[in-house]
């Protein structure tokens, strides 16, 4: 069997990246052959493991499996030279969170969901990483799509990534985006930092634009002055710290596709905190406390204090989250795709 | 406590009571409207030279040669810039043209279906 990956954006810390290396392992643990290619690369990044889109050219036999999150130049050509193509949506964050920061991904947004619409037409088979991305992409195509979950394999937590006796500590982990809304989890941390004044913020994420990234700082410096930390590019290993240090992971992202540090937190056994917006509810599922559009962030910061004070809250939450990831067992999942390849493919 | 569900339903009373903040961040964001001068102003091009920089550790030289290159392509560029700015500029006049015909039709629409206001 040989199976072709092609990602939109390929970047060193993008999750749709490591999801492509991942399978990439495990394809050829199956003993499946192929390569990977990217429409586009990150600025500072560098993979001797991809190649560039316009150099793939797929044979009669080959299955192409497409990680769509967003418009790619030379997909079409791809999809028109193949009958042989499995659409995997990673989801792609709606326009309307970039056009005043970042016009020109605002634009791969835009001309992404009108390109998704098309490849889900004339792909051999579709899924989604969540049943949100599945029905989203059935809504857009008018064709059935199947959920197939990430590929969530957790490094195991090293032995020098405790728990630290000390000021709670309240984590969040995505790229700082206006959709992933950290303003509101700063804001949110500022009032709660009123009950507990010694209390640490820890945003894990590389900026979107250095104008967004010196603006959350601003608010940072402004709402809660030293309290703060942000991490970018950070290794594995002081992820995982950041996740023993944890008390809380505080997610209130407006739009989510999956979001995988989710998963990353059950793991660690983190307790989850987090907003029901996109794939985020179906991902938590009773796993966390999910705040609902009515809420606000005087609820986040209660909600928070409560997890934070209530040690039978957190052994609870943990005990789900750990439960909650049997749902995204990597076995299960890694079957589910090879089922839909070798369908494909036959 | 030991339920997720009774702990939301606690932070939500406990959270009743309290004051909102005056802090300017809003629990959903609005959408962004648009302006036909936002539009105007990214149409026309002013690329800004200190964006052009090395992202290798220790690129500072090749930041330097980069810009060089830059200066020493100044007129080429510059004509690049004018006849895509031109462009830009044409399509957005032209949207605002269509934007402001299709408020004016609205306008006469709405006259046609209520006369009387």
């Amino acid at each position: 069997m040989r199976v072709s990956q092609v990602l939109c954006a390929a970047g060193p810390v993008d999750a749709v990246t490591n999801q492509a290396f991942a399978w990439r392992r495990k394809f050829d643990g199956w003993g499946w052959s192929g390569a990977d290619y990217a429409a586009r690369l990150a600025p500072r990044f560098r993979s001797a493991e991809l190649k560039d889109l316009g150099e793939l050219a797929p044979a009669a036999d080959e299955v192409v499996l497409v990680h769509y999150s967003g418009y790619a130049a030379g997909l079409d050509r791809v999809a028109a030279s193949t009958e042989r193509m499995l659409l995997l949506s990673h989801n792609i964050t709606p326009s309307r969170y970039f056009w005043a920061t970042d016009p020109v991904t605002a634009g791969v947004c835009e001309l992404g969901r009108e390109q998704l619409a098309q490849l889900g037409m004339r792909a051999g088979a579709a899924a989604g990483v969540s049943e949100f991305n599945a029905r989203e992409l059935e809504a857009l195509s008018g064709r059935p799509a199947q959920a197939i979950p990430v590929l969530f394999e957790p490094a195991p937590i090293p032995r020098d990534a405790v728990a630290q006796d000390g000021p709670p500590a309240v984590l969040f982990v995505g790229r700082l985006a206006p959709h992933k809304r950290q303003d509101l989890v700063i804001a949110a941390f500022a009032r709660y930092r009123r009950t507990a004044p010694g209390a640490q913020l820890t945003l894990v994420g590389s900026p979107a634009t250095e104008e967004f990234g010196a603006w959350l700082r601003e608010l940072a410096d402004r709402l809660a002055p030293g309290a703060v930390r942000f991490e970018t590019e950070i290794s594995g290993a002081r992820l995982a710290s950041h996740y023993a240090w944890a008390d809380v992971f505080l997610c209130l992202s407006e739009h989510e596709g999956f979001c995988i540090p989710l998963l990353e937190a059950f793991h660690s056994g983190v307790p989850v905190l987090a907003r029901g917006a996109g794939a985020i509810t179906e991902v938590v599922g009773d796993a966390g406390i999910v705040l609902g559009a009515g809420d606000d962030a005087a609820t986040a910061a209660e909600a928070v204090r409560l997890v934070v004070e209530d040690g039978e809250l957190r052994a609870e939450l943990r005990a789900r989250g750990a439960r909650r990831l049997e749902h995204y067992d990597a076995g299960r999942a890694a079957e589910q795709l090879r089922a839909a390849i070798t369908e494909l493919a036959a | 406590m030991k339920e997720p569900e009774e702990a939301l339903a606690a932070a939500r009373r406990a959270a009743a009571g309290t004051e909102q903040d005056d802090d300017g961040v809003s629990w959903t964001l609005e959408d962004p409207t648009l302006s036909s001068g936002q539009l105007m102003q990214w149409a026309i091009l002013a690329p800004d030279e200190a964006r052009v920089y090395s992202t290798r550790r220790m690129g500072k030289p090749i930041t330097l040669v980069k810009r060089a290159l830059v200066r020493m392509l100044r007129q080429y560029l510059n004509e690049v810039n004018a006849q895509q700015s031109r462009f830009n500029a044409l399509v957005a006049a032209h949207v605002m043209r269509l934007e402001q015909r299709v408020d004016e039709l609205e306008r006469r629409a709405a006259e046609q279906d209520h006369p009387s206001r």
